[in-house]
């Protein structure tokens, strides 16, 4: 794929010399950049997992998954309304194709965006701004057009079969300045954001940016099928309105109109002019007026962050949060091991990005995904078992939390525990369960019970107890179950690809659980009674857990 | 002679705390300048504006001839730098990584191989040359880094802490490297925390303290105004003297 690219490139070659930019460089930053990607588990493509080896495998196989996905979209909406009201079809594939695109680039691309290891080696450099702004600028473009191409492909086959070659390729090409406008836009924003909040805070901001875009991401894949599912209302013909300038998709989607069609009048021009003008546009400004502040502010970013480390910790009383925080401590742990491990664990799931990155967005979609499941008027949703099904089925969302927990990017700092005089490992463990458990599970169980009582009635108390308890006890079992990690010990790639068989055991499992709930909702009074059996369960499994010893840990 | 740095007046600010308070200083080619400094004093930010990093300062920039804030690129061209955190792409090899730098100065990619290869071996890294640099010890990436800092020939060398992590023979090697470097009339401008090595190879030795130059001479002359070891007299100028009752205070609490 990188010679692919590579050759693309050069192809390319006059294009970026007339931006003004050093092309050997620009090459050479491209090359390495994308052989750097083949080579690690990139971390910034984090949520398309493991890489292997030597090759693009789990990009590509995002790619295939995307191809699908995009062709059974097209076949819905492209494939069957005739040729005068394929106009909104074609603009929610557009939208599709950029909301994607946005997507990826927030969420998995800002650290390329805004990489600032780059400062300590191509800054020193005889390396001009644009050049290196054009390189990053490529080296996403090159994802960005995998994505947007096999999105698309579905729907360029559908529409080239049905109008004529000419109109398959005009999709093709519009789909490709979809990715390029998203770009500009995608910069644009984090240029403004760069204005308005201090520098320090900006990867904060956009940490929790990129969880709430998966939350998104995650939850547009429960709304496009009844999208879909609706057939009629999207093959109406809509009026043309004045703000219709001002959505992007419907640029691309006019002018792939013009060729369906085929028509030619003055709103049609208008529209297409768009499509074809603003990402050229785009990058040209960029590449004209906002590259050097962007690297400036980058190299900013850099150098800021360690005077105000110091004076952020400086600032901070002794006595300010360590003091509630260990107060927690000490009601719920019983030894100063655990305590330790407790505060220790509840900081670092705080302060770690990467960790709130791999764990809220699951947290967030699992609400997401009760909530838009309640109000599906299917089978399911309605179901008198519905919300058992949800409390449970969020509690798979909060096991992933515990999987990530062994994780961390200072996995080296393990050596503590290896030098530490640790004679009960399980303490450990359990101090960093019990902290897990009271600042992710409790909060987000509370969440989801609220809008359970709030839409399926107070009288629900019963099961949302039952169940929370039971996710406990599948939590720790799960834990007891699984290799056992001590927290942050490993590096993120090192995990083993054992989850899926894993999974199906757990999932397993809790339907047994969750059914066995639902049957004990017919006894008068079991619930009630089960309860405090199921409290009960879940501490001995926690005795059971905090008696790990050093031959049952695997150190990473 | 024309000055080859030359500063005038450098203020910079990081937000609101002022890291240089008006640094004032003038190198000839040919020398080699100790940078010596407590942490947090200003030395790699001096050191960053001088390689054009750090455009956002206030006062008169210029190294060879030519002002920092408007030729930083052609600058870039003639200087090294080598920074302290042994920052590179560690999942290349040393090869592909130096062939990278190389493209970037525009080189001629044969020529990079040739030089690379034998740049290594004389660091004893042929055997390494095509091995991933994510396994190397810090010597090693040390090593890799001063190469990629010197590949193009450059005419003024900045180094930050260029002895870190590297074995007692390697050190000797790198000092012996740095003065034949300026014996070819290449100036070196290089900051170390290792007293004994800024005070042997150092032509001239700067000592800077929150942001101001406290002294500025020959070891000889420093020795002279007073008469004790670089670091004894390090200590005093920058104000961190009687680090025996320091030390002392340090095994009580740990005794308690």
């Amino acid at each position: 794929m990188t010679t692919l690219i590579l050759w693309l490139l050069d192809r390319t070659a006059p294009l970026f010399r007339a931006l003004d930019a050093d092309y050997g460089q620009l090459r050479a930053i491209v090359q390495v950049k994308l052989i750097m990607d083949n080579r690690r588990n990139i971390v910034s493509l984090g949520r398309y997992g493991k890489q292997s080896a030597e090759n693009n495998n789990s990009f590509v196989r995002i790619l295939l998954i995307y191809t699908v996905v995009g062709v059974v979209i097209s076949l819905g909406m492209l494939a069957i309304p005739p040729q005068e009201s394929l106009f909104l079809p074609l603009t929610l594939q557009f939208s599709y194709i950029m909301a994607l695109c946005a997507m990826t680039l927030i969420s998995d691309f800002s650290s390329v965006i805004l990489d600032s290891s780059d400062n300590q080696i191509i800054l020193p450099r005889p390396v001009g701004n644009r050049t290196l702004w054009l390189a990053r600028v490529v080296h996403i473009t090159s994802y960005l057009f995998g994505i947007a191409l096999s999105l698309s492909v579905g729907g360029v086959l559908i529409v080239g079969y049905r109008f004529g070659p000419l109109a398959g390729l005009m999709f093709m090409a519009l789909s490709l300045l979809s990715a390029v406008l998203m770009v500009f836009l995608t910069n644009l924003f984090y240029l403004v954001l760069m204005r308005f909040i201090s520098e320090e805070k900006l990867r904060e901001v956009i940490n929790y940016f990129q969880i709430l875009m998966a939350v998104l991401f995650y939850g547009g894949y429960q709304l496009l099928p009844r999208l879909i599912g609706s057939q009629d209302a999207i093959s109406r013909i809509i009026d043309h309105q004045w703000w219709h300038y001002l959505v992007p998709p419907m640029w691309m989607a006019a002018t792939v109109d013009v060729f369906v069609k085929p028509v030619l009048d003055v709103n049609h021009l208008i529209f297409a002019a768009l499509a074809l003008l603003m990402p050229v546009a785009g990058i040209w400004f960029m590449n004209r007026f906002l590259t050097t502040d962007f690297t400036q502010k980058l190299s900013d970013i850099d150098s800021e962050r360690r005077p105000e480390a110091t004076a952020f910790s400086a600032q901070q009383s002794p006595w300010g949060q360590t003091s509630w925080l260990e107060q927690l401590a000490t009601w719920v742990t019983t030894n100063s091991l655990e305590r330790a491990a407790f505060a220790f664990t509840w900081r670092v799931t705080g302060r770690d990005r990467k960790f709130k990155l791999k764990t809220y967005p699951q947290l967030g979609f699992g609400l997401a995904y009760v909530v838009a499941m309640s109000f599906q008027g299917g089978s399911l949703g309605s179901s008198g078992f519905f919300y058992l099904f949800a409390l449970y089925f969020a509690g798979l969302y909060v096991m992933v939390a515990q999987y990530q927990l062994g994780i961390s990017d200072n996995y080296k700092a393990s050596w503590i525990y290896g030098s530490a005089p640790i004679q009960t490992p399980g303490a450990v463990l359990l101090g960093a369960l019990k902290a897990l458990i009271l600042k992710l599970l409790l909060p987000f169980y509370v969440i989801l019970a609220s809008y359970i009582l709030y839409r399926y009635g107070l009288d629900k108390i019963s099961d949302v107890l039952l169940a929370f308890s039971n996710s406990l006890v599948m939590l720790v079992s799960s834990a007891l179950l699984s290799t056992r990690y001590m927290p942050f010990s490993l590096a993120p790639d090192a995990l083993k690809q054992n989850n899926t068989a894993r999974g199906l055991l757990t999932s397993l499992i809790l339907a047994v659980i969750g059914f066995s709930h639902y049957g004990l909702t017919f006894i008068p009074y079991g619930v009630w009674v089960a309860t405090p059996l199921s409290v009960g369960i879940f501490f001995l499994l926690l005795q059971y857990y905090k008696k790990t010893a050093w031959s049952a840990i695997e150190m990473g | 002679m024309t000055p080859v740095i030359q500063l005038q007046n450098i203020h910079k600010s990081y937000g609101s705390t002022l890291v240089l308070k008006g640094i004032d200083l003038s190198v000839s080619p040919g020398q080699i300048v100790g940078y010596i400094g407590p942490n947090g004093a200003g030395k790699s930010t001096t050191i960053k504006i001088l390689i054009g990093m750090l455009p956002d300062f206030t006062g008169e920039a210029s190294v060879l001839g030519m002002d920092v804030k408007t030729q930083s690129l052609d600058i870039k061209r003639r200087i090294g730098y080598v920074p302290e955190n042994a920052a590179l792409y560690d999942t290349l090899t040393p090869m592909e990584y130096l062939q990278f730098i190389g493209q970037l100065y525009a080189l001629d990619p044969a020529h990079i191989d040739r030089k690379a290869l034998d740049l290594l071996r004389l660091f004893q890294l042929s055997d390494y040359a095509n091995a991933r640099m994510t396994t190397f010890s810090k010597g090693m990436r040390q090593k890799v880094l001063l190469i990629s800092g010197l590949l193009h020939n450059p005419d003024v060398i900045f180094l930050d802490e260029p002895l870190s992590g590297l074995d007692a023979n390697a050190v000797v090697l790198v000092k012996e490297i740095i003065r034949q470097l300026a014996g070819s009339g290449k100036t070196i401008f290089y900051s170390s925390h290792i007293m004994e090595v800024v005070e042997k190879i150092s032509d001239r030795i700067i000592i800077i303290n929150q942001g101001q130059i406290v002294a500025d001479g020959t070891f000889a002359e420093l020795q002279h105004q007073r008469p004790e070891s670089l670091e004894q007299l390090f200590a005093q100028l920058t104000g961190s003297d009687g680090q025996t009752g320091i030390a002392e205070e340090f095994i009580h609490t740990l005794n308690n």
